[in-house]
């Protein structure tokens, strides 16, 4: 695997892409296990991060993640990504109740035939376990998401990116009226990725 | 009570004497038992009397037997022997005999005894039966006591109540009694009134007989003027018959009349009539004409739904016709559209080309090495990256610039500050110089003076003057002014230095006066140093705000954009939620005309799907089943009355009895030979039998 972590210690572009695009794909998996977005019969467990990570096994749904996480690994080769956001609404009213947002920051000097960097695997897998175990305690106190509720996926790009088939551009589905709460982040020293978490305020006063 | 110590006196007595007896018995027993061990007779056996007279008998027998060898006693020698054996004889006869007594003696005790127990018992048994029927006595006393101690009460109350009541009585009858007084009064007033009303009624009776005499004229007006009327009823009488006849001509016309009316509304109505059958001639005439003219009229119908198919045709072409007239219209807005697009297009291509070419002049023009844009933008990179350089560079300069002229302004600051120290101090040097001579000029003075003194003193110690004191005194009073006129020029040279002092003072201060520019600038310092903090605040603010709105999401459009993937959950969600309410909609119809259908019970259209068919059919059938059970039950229930009929009748032609129910569980029995209708007897039926007749029934 030429562009994987070749040393436990040394990490390049591709590799940093590829974890990145990893930990998206479970975190994104654990989000909607804990929202509760899909029935929770539904997932399966693997261990990953040292953690035991729940998985979807619908088909449709990981396909979507599938050809979703794919395109966000090439792209973050490239540097095109500045954000993936995780929108939650409900089915019925069709307004956004919940949004995940990782900010990706890349060194846009680091390319291909960079000299990789110095950074050891286990402290990125601990970095990622902190942020993973920080969101499945914020559903503490997040609010109930009692309505059938699906999500999207919106990845925020470079304006003049070339949209691939399949995609399409869309609004940043905000929410009025919400609340914001920072959370960890991680980095690769190639990528660092912020989280963030916003919902929609409970106006019940 | 004293009954039962009596008793209980008499008991201990009669124990007493028991024991005694006892004792006695037992002291004779002990006598007798050497003695009568041969006899062997028992001190138990108390109740034997046989044994008295047995020993009786052989102390007859003995006695006889005794008596007889008496007369036989010749002989000496066997007589000696003889009256001893006599005399033992008779002292065991003795002995016998009071063995004999006290056996007696024991025996009577002892039936004592036993009539004393018995006694005793008696008296127990009566005392005791007297203990009981004084103990219930007592009870009886006592019972009949708290019933008197409670009659007692009962009729203290009572008297307590009998005198409250007489309390009230006494209150009532005071309360009548005033009452009485009150009703007197008013009694008196009645009187007075009735007094009033009988000279009241006097008058009124006055009135009447003048009424009456008025009457009586009256009467007599009225007996003239029924008169008067009866001849005005004769000559109404004669009126009325006159109006009858009247009437009679009146309706006799008004039925003439009728007549005639009638008659003119019949002409009216033949009248009408022609008119309409003329009209209706008319209107006969016209309809030949018409109907000569249908055919005529049918041919142009049909040539005129020819025409109006051909027309609607027609009318379709041309609609199809606008139609693609509006299309092509469209696309040739397009196709301008395009045009003009094209038009642009190939303006704005002229100019990329213009551009592109002045882009390649720059090659020629600059005299760099630019071949592709992606030389220019290296270049432009470089170019940017010198200037960041040079802009590093200036700043740095900048930077080492004001710096330098901070540490300029502070070492002027520096200079300034020292330059009015030093002459501050100068004038503090002056000022003490001044000080010292003037202090100088003081210690000569006062050295002068201590001369002075010490002169006089020496030349006083020299001198052998005997009067010291006034001249001392006067030197004294000398020495003392010198004293004064030398604090008040100290005072005075302490005045004037502290003036000094105020002077040079006043001169520091004018030469701050000359740093007024200095002041200027501190406050504008001031100013720009405020205007710096707010300038911070706002930057703090618009971080913060900068970070809330990254936290939402946003974003700069000019240099991000937003994809998603097309076949999204989400939206695969919204469309699979609008198939499902379609879908559940179609139902909902589906089952509203099912619904209908069932409520209506008519035939079902045949128009329905196929899932209504066999429902209707299961809805017939079971129709038909509810409709034979209903016959079933009409059927069965006229045989049921026809049968129970006939029962009832046989019933009462054999036995001669007739039961009929009332009401519910009530049957009344009539017999065929009873005389009235009301001999009849009523029975009820109760269901729940009692318990002994069911035990009755068993067995």
């Amino acid at each position: 695997m030429a562009g994987k972590v070749a040393a436990r210690e040394q990490i390049t572009l591709r590799g940093s892409a590829s974890i990145v695009s990893e930990f998206f794909s479970y975190g994104i998996n654990s989000i909607l296990y804990q929202r509760g977005i899909y029935p929770p019969e539904s997932f399966t467990r693997e261990q990953k991060y040292g953690l035991t990570m729940l998985v979807t096994t619908d088909p449709i749904l990981n396909n979507y993640l599938k050809n979703v996480v794919g395109q966000l690994k090439d792209w973050l080769c490239n540097h095109f990504v500045q954000r993936l956001v995780v929108v939650i609404n409900s089915i019925e009213t069709n307004e956004v109740l919940e949004r995940w947002q990782f900010d990706i920051e890349c060194d846009k000097t680091m390319t291909e035939n960079s000299q990789p960097r110095e950074k050891s695997e286990k402290a990125i897998q601990d970095e990622i376990r902190s942020v993973i175990r920080q969101i499945t305690a914020t559903v503490t106190f997040l609010p109930l998401l009692d309505a059938a509720c699906s999500f999207d996926l919106l990845i925020y790009t470079d304006k003049d990116l070339e949209v691939p088939e399949k995609w399409e551009e869309s609004g940043p589905q905000f929410i009025n009226n919400s609340e914001e709460v920072r959370l960890r982040s991680f980095t690769t020293t190639i990528h660092k990725v912020n989280s963030m978490v916003a919902y929609k305020k409970i106006d019940s006063f | 009570r004293r009954a039962v110590e009596g008793w209980r006196a008499a008991a201990g007595r009669s124990r007493e004497f028991g024991e005694s007896v006892r004792r006695e018995i037992q002291a004779a027993s002990g006598r007798w038992t050497g003695a009568s061990c041969k006899a062997g007779y028992r001190m138990d056996d108390l109740g034997e009397n046989t044994t008295v007279f047995s020993t009786l008998r052989s102390f007859n027998n003995f006695l006889s037997e005794g008596s007889a060898p008496l007369p036989r006693s010749s002989e000496p020698s066997s007589t000696s022997r003889m009256l001893q054996l006599q005399y033992e004889q008779m002292i065991q006869a003795e002995e016998q005999a009071e063995y004999v007594r006290s056996h007696s003696r024991i025996i009577e005790v002892e039936r004592e005894k036993q009539k004393m127990e018995v006694s005793h018992k008696r008296a127990r048994i009566e005392l005791e039966k007297a203990a009981q029927t004084s103990s219930w006595n007592y009870e009886r006393e006592a019972d009949r006591n708290l019933e008197l101690i409670t009659q007692v009460k009962h009729m203290q109350e009572k008297e307590a109540e009998v005198v409250a009541k007489l309390k009230d009585q006494i209150d009532v009858n005071k309360s009548l009694k005033e009452d009485l007084g009150l009703q007197s009064k008013k009694l008196q007033d009645k009187e007075e009134k009735h007094a009033e009303t009988n000279q009241m009624i006097d008058v009124l009776k006055s009135k009447i007989s003048e009424q009456q005499r008025k009457q009586m004229n009256q009467e007599m007006q009225l007996t003239t003027l029924s008169t008067e009327r009866q001849e005005l009823l004769e000559q109404v009488e004669v009126q009325r018959k006159k109006w009858q006849e009247a009437v009679q001509r009146s309706q006799v016309l008004e039925a003439a009349q009728v007549v005639i009316a009638e008659k003119e509304q019949r002409l009216k109505d033949l009248e009408n009539k022609i008119t309409q059958q003329e009209q209706d001639s008319v209107i006969v005439k016209n309809m030949r004409s018409d109907l000569a003219r249908i055919p005529e009229l049918e041919k142009e119908l049909r040539q005129l739904k020819e025409k109006n198919a051909y027309c609607k045709e027609m009318e379709d072409n041309n609609s199809l016709l606008k139609e693609e007239m509006e299309s092509l219209r469209k696309k040739l807005q397009r196709l301008e559209k395009v045009k003009e697009e094209k038009v642009t297009l190939e303006l704005e291509k002229e100019k990329l080309l213009a551009k592109l070419q002045s882009w390649e002049n720059v090659e020629q023009t600059s005299g760099l090495n630019i071949r592709s844009p992606e030389d220019l933008s290296r270049e432009i990179v470089l170019l940017q990256q010198r200037e960041l350089v040079l802009k590093q560079q200036n700043s740095s300069v900048t930077t080492s610039a004001r710096m330098l002229e901070k540490t300029r302004q502070q070492l002027q600051d520096e200079v300034l500050k020292l330059r009015t120290q030093l002459l501050s101090e100068q004038k503090k040097r002056e000022q003490q110089e001044a000080n010292a001579r003037r202090m100088e000029k003081r210690n000569i003075l006062l050295i002068k003076a201590r001369d002075g003194m010490k002169g006089i003193l020496d030349s006083y110690d020299n001198e052998l003057v005997t009067n010291y004191s006034p001249q001392l005194n006067r030197r004294a009073r000398e020495a003392e002014d010198m004293a004064q006129e030398l604090h008040a020029h100290i005072s005075e040279l302490e005045l004037e230095a502290e003036l000094s002092v105020l002077q040079s003072q006043l001169a520091i201060t004018d030469r701050s006066i000359t740093n007024e520019e200095g002041n200027v600038l501190r406050q504008k310092i001031e100013e720009l140093e405020a205007e710096r903090s707010r300038l911070d605040q706002a930057n703090k603010v618009l971080e913060m705000k900068l970070e809330r709105y990254t936290l939402q999401g946003d974003y700069d459009p000019t240099k991000t954009k937003v994809l998603h993937f097309s076949m999204n959950p989400w939206s695969l969600a919204k469309e699979h939620r609008i198939t499902e309410e379609k879908s559940l909609k179609e139902e909902c119809e589906h089952l509203r005309e099912r619904v209908q259908i069932l409520e209506g019970g008519a035939v079902p259209e045949q128009g329905g799907s196929q899932t209504n068919l066999p429902p209707s059919q299961e809805i017939a059938e079971m129709r038909k089943q509810v409709n034979s059970a209903e016959l079933k039950n009409q059927r069965l229930k006229e045989v049921f009355q026809k049968k129970i009929q006939e029962f009832r009748a046989v019933c009462y032609t054999l036995t001669g009895y007739k039961i009929d129910v009332t009401t519910e569980n009530q049957y009344k029995l009539s017999s065929m030979y009873a005389e009235h209708q009301d001999d009849y007897l009523m029975f009820k039926f109760i269901i729940h039998v009692p318990d002994e007749f069911h035990r009755f029934l068993a067995r």
